[in-house]
């Protein structure tokens, strides 16, 4: 698999795979994040282009939209670094799906059902403490083994493409991650960590 | 009808080589490709995902007719699978990934570039199963040492009689992950160093130096990874000696009276025009299996085939989808550029290297690649349960950590019942007969899999690491696109197709570069080899002409 190899394909895999137990154990035991380090933004990143400042929702209904944008920004919040809004992780799940038409028109339809899912549950209309409480009910089968919930194909569906929407946009990969690569170096950086040559 | 001194079929690694080679030995050569062209300078440049319209992933479902390894950012040098179709028996997938651009696969490849041992090249000797190759260790070494002074390898020497050592630039140093990796190999006792890639640590041959960016992949843009377009086409073309012919997909060899080869004939890609073109000489460079499809569709029953052994003995070595987790100690620490080199360490062979050599599950060998580190997309993310701050958090932390543990290439013993034939109703885009492919894996090949799937997890638990993803399935044959075999080698005309210089037994003017000839698959990275027994083949053909004994 190449490092680029980020398609859609691998984000329908990973929403069969059954990673999520050991990640849940491995939280549970993880220590606390040290320290924030200094952040260092990576000088080669080019500029966000300029599509998304007028950009209309043309797949999704202005109501559908809504909710997407807010689900979305529940599950990559801005936080001490730019969420899915600074991402703009709801407009580019619009443009990508509606370009779906030509090749791909399953997915159109997925995501129809998958709002009218939220729609039925007046989703718009909750306040933000019924919007995480309705999350978190839809995500319990990531955590809980044997849990299940009508809503976890929906749950699913949004955050692997938000995750890839996120993680691929410069708020997410540059701001967030801050990724390192895709630079223009006389040298390689190796290891230079003593601990690192023993284990 | 044009006459040249040679034709040459394809542009890719031994492609290329041929036509420099030859061009400057004075013959005038026609280099046909079935792709377009590419100029690097134009086209490839470094693209952060954000910059294209789906950022990386492309139009939901274009993709798909580019079967596997195509993105975004390189579909345009890999193959439309709708317009180049091949088969199979419904039980036997096989993948077939290709290139059909000026320059191949080089393009795109993983640079990976080790040298074969005596333990390959004469595996049967030692083990009793198969055949040896007409050729040993020292009839190719000053061929390796040819090609490596050319294109440049990044490596260290290893001193290990399995892995010889060749002519070496500094090699890159590795990252923290593949640091730790070491420290753990070392630590279970298994052989380690960088990974010997085709890509420069400093300027070399007229190319710059690599200034890690990491988009190797995606066509380098400056020329420092070895690929035929920045290398060895441009002192091809500086002869003057060269015709370049770009669109045009060769459907035959043409044969005169005398069984001798006159030429070939192509289609034009978009006019779909039929052209003949003349040559002395005839070479075939156009990949493993497209060499073998050629030599079957030019005659009844396959051209040079009075062994019958042409499109047999189709191996492509053994992978999967190998190991991958995380390093804790690398948890949350700040991020480093751990992709610019893509890289990563080299495990080579350490099985049946003793006196006793199948003693053991399995016999001949494999390799085994480690890496890790923050590389462009996370791909661990959409296993990380939860969301909100907690999980953006927990993505951040683990994203310098992640790492894995892959197959590099382990030996697919050589069995007659692999094989390829022409599919007798299908055809591609330009109305020429498909392959039909067979291929299986046999116990050894499972076997062999079974221990690499236990090493890598000893390795990985040695280096302190967390196994999130560990597959215990062989991969499907042809995923490591280092299919080598069908128009094998050999002494014997009657077992064989081609003689050592890969000339055919049967058509003294016809000859046939790259993996085609291999005897065993090995288990090292095949290209470099490929490219020796290529400049091996020339420096006999150039002979053979001087002296009109061709």
């Amino acid at each position: 698999m190449t490092r680029r190899d980020a398609s859609w394909m691998i984000l329908r895999a990973a929403a069969a795979a059954g990673g999520s137990e050991f990640f849940a154990s491995w939280i549970a035991a993880g220590q606390p994040l040290p320290p924030s380090h200094a952040h260092r933004e990576n000088p080669f990143a080019p500029p966000e282009p300029d599509r998304w400042r007028s950009y209309r929702p043309q797949f999704f209904s202005p109501e559908e939209f809504e909710i997407l944008d807010r689900f979305t920004e529940l599950l990559i919040p801005t936080d001490e670094t730019p969420g899915a809004r600074e991402a703009h992780v709801a407009p580019f799940i619009d443009f990508v799906v509606n370009a779906a038409a030509e090749y791909a028109p399953e997915m159109q339809t997925e995501w129809r059902n998958a709002m009218a899912w939220l729609r039925a549950r007046k989703f718009a209309n909750l306040t933000a403490e019924q919007q995480i409480a309705l999350l978190e009910e839809m995500s319990e089968p990531e955590r809980v083994r044997g849990k299940t919930h009508e809503g976890f194909p929906v749950y699913q569906l949004i955050k692997n493409m938000t995750i890839h929407a996120f993680y691929t946009s410069r708020a997410g990969l540059v701001e967030d991650l801050e990724y390192k690569g895709l630079a223009y170096l006389t040298t390689f950086p190796g290891c230079s960590h003593p601990e690192h040559h023993q284990v | 009808m044009q006459k040249y001194d040679v034709v040459i079929v394809g542009t890719g690694a031994c492609g290329g080589w041929a036509c420099m080679e030859l061009a400057q030995a004075g013959f005038k050569v026609a280099l046909l490709e079935a792709g377009s062209y590419v100029d690097p300078w134009k086209e490839f440049r470094h693209r952060w995902p954000y910059q294209l319209p789906f950022h990386g992933s492309g139009q939901p479902g274009f993709l798909r007719k580019y079967f596997r390894g195509a993105t975004e950012y390189n579909y345009r040098i890999m193959i439309d699978d709708r317009d180049n179709p091949y088969t199979t028996p419904p039980d036997q997938p096989f993948h077939w990934v290709r290139s059909r651009v000026l320059g191949g696969r080089t393009l795109h490849w993983a640079r990976a570039s080790d040298r074969m041992s005596d333990f390959e090249f004469k595996a049967a000797s030692r083990d009793g199963y198969g055949e040896d190759w007409p050729i040993s260790y020292r009839d190719v070494a000053p061929y390796y040492d040819r090609v490596e002074r050319f294109i440049g390898i990044s490596a260290a020497p290893a001193n290990l009689p399995q892995f010889p050592d060749g002519i070496f630039l500094p090699p890159m140093p590795l990252n923290c992950a593949e640091t730790i990796f070491q420290a753990a190999a070392r630590k279970i006792g298994l052989p380690c160093t960088p990974r010997r890639v085709a890509q420069l640590t400093r300027s070399w041959n007229h190319r710059p130096q690599c200034h890690y960016c990491g988009n190797c992949v995606n066509g380098c843009d400056v020329g420092a990874m070895f690929n035929t377009i920045v290398s060895t086409l441009p002192p091809a073309l500086k002869t003057g000696n060269v015709t370049l012919l770009c669109d045009s997909v060769v459907s035959h060899v043409l044969m005169d009276k005398e069984n001798r080869a006159r030429g070939v004939r192509y289609v034009e890609r978009y006019t779909n025009r039929t052209v003949e073109i003349g040559a002395r000489i005839v070479v075939l460079a156009g990949s493993t299996l497209e060499n073998t499809r050629l030599l079957l569709n030019s005659a009844p029953g396959g051209l040079a085939n009075s062994s019958g052994v042409l499109g047999h003995y189709l191996m492509d070595q053994i992978s999967g989808a190998g190991v991958s987790g995380f390093l804790p100690i690398l948890r949350g620490t700040a991020i480093r550029n751990d992709d610019g080199k893509a890289g990563g360490l080299y495990i080579p062979n350490f099985s049946n290297l003793g006196s006793r050599p199948g003693s053991g599950k399995f016999i001949r060998g494999y390799a085994m690649s480690a890496t890790g580190g923050a590389q462009l997309f996370p791909v661990f993310a959409p296993h990380v349960p939860g969301y909100g701050s907690t999980f953006k958090r927990q993505v951040k932390a683990l994203y310098p950590a992640y790492a894995r543990v892959w197959l590099s290439g382990g030996e697919m013993l050589a069995r007659k019942e692999n094989f390829v034939e022409l599919d007798p109703e299908v055809r591609d885009r330009w109305g020429i007969p498909v392959l039909k492919i067979h291929c299986t894996h046999c116990d050894n090949d499972r076997r062999l899999y079974e221990d690499f799937f236990e090493r890598a997890q000893e390795l990985f638990h040695a280096a302190g690491g967390e196994i999130v993803d560990a597959k215990p399935t062989i991969g499907i044959p042809g995923s490591l696109v280092h299919e080598v075999g069908t128009c094998r080698m050999g002494a014997n005309p009657k077992t064989s197709v081609l003689n050592s210089f890969c000339q055919t037994h049967d058509v003294p003017n016809l000859f046939v570069f790259g993996g085609g000839c291999f005897v065993t698959s090995g288990d090292k990275h095949p290209t470099l080899t490929m490219m020796a027994l290529t400049a091996r083949g020339c420096d006999y053909l150039i002979d053979l002409a001087r002296r009109n004994a061709i």
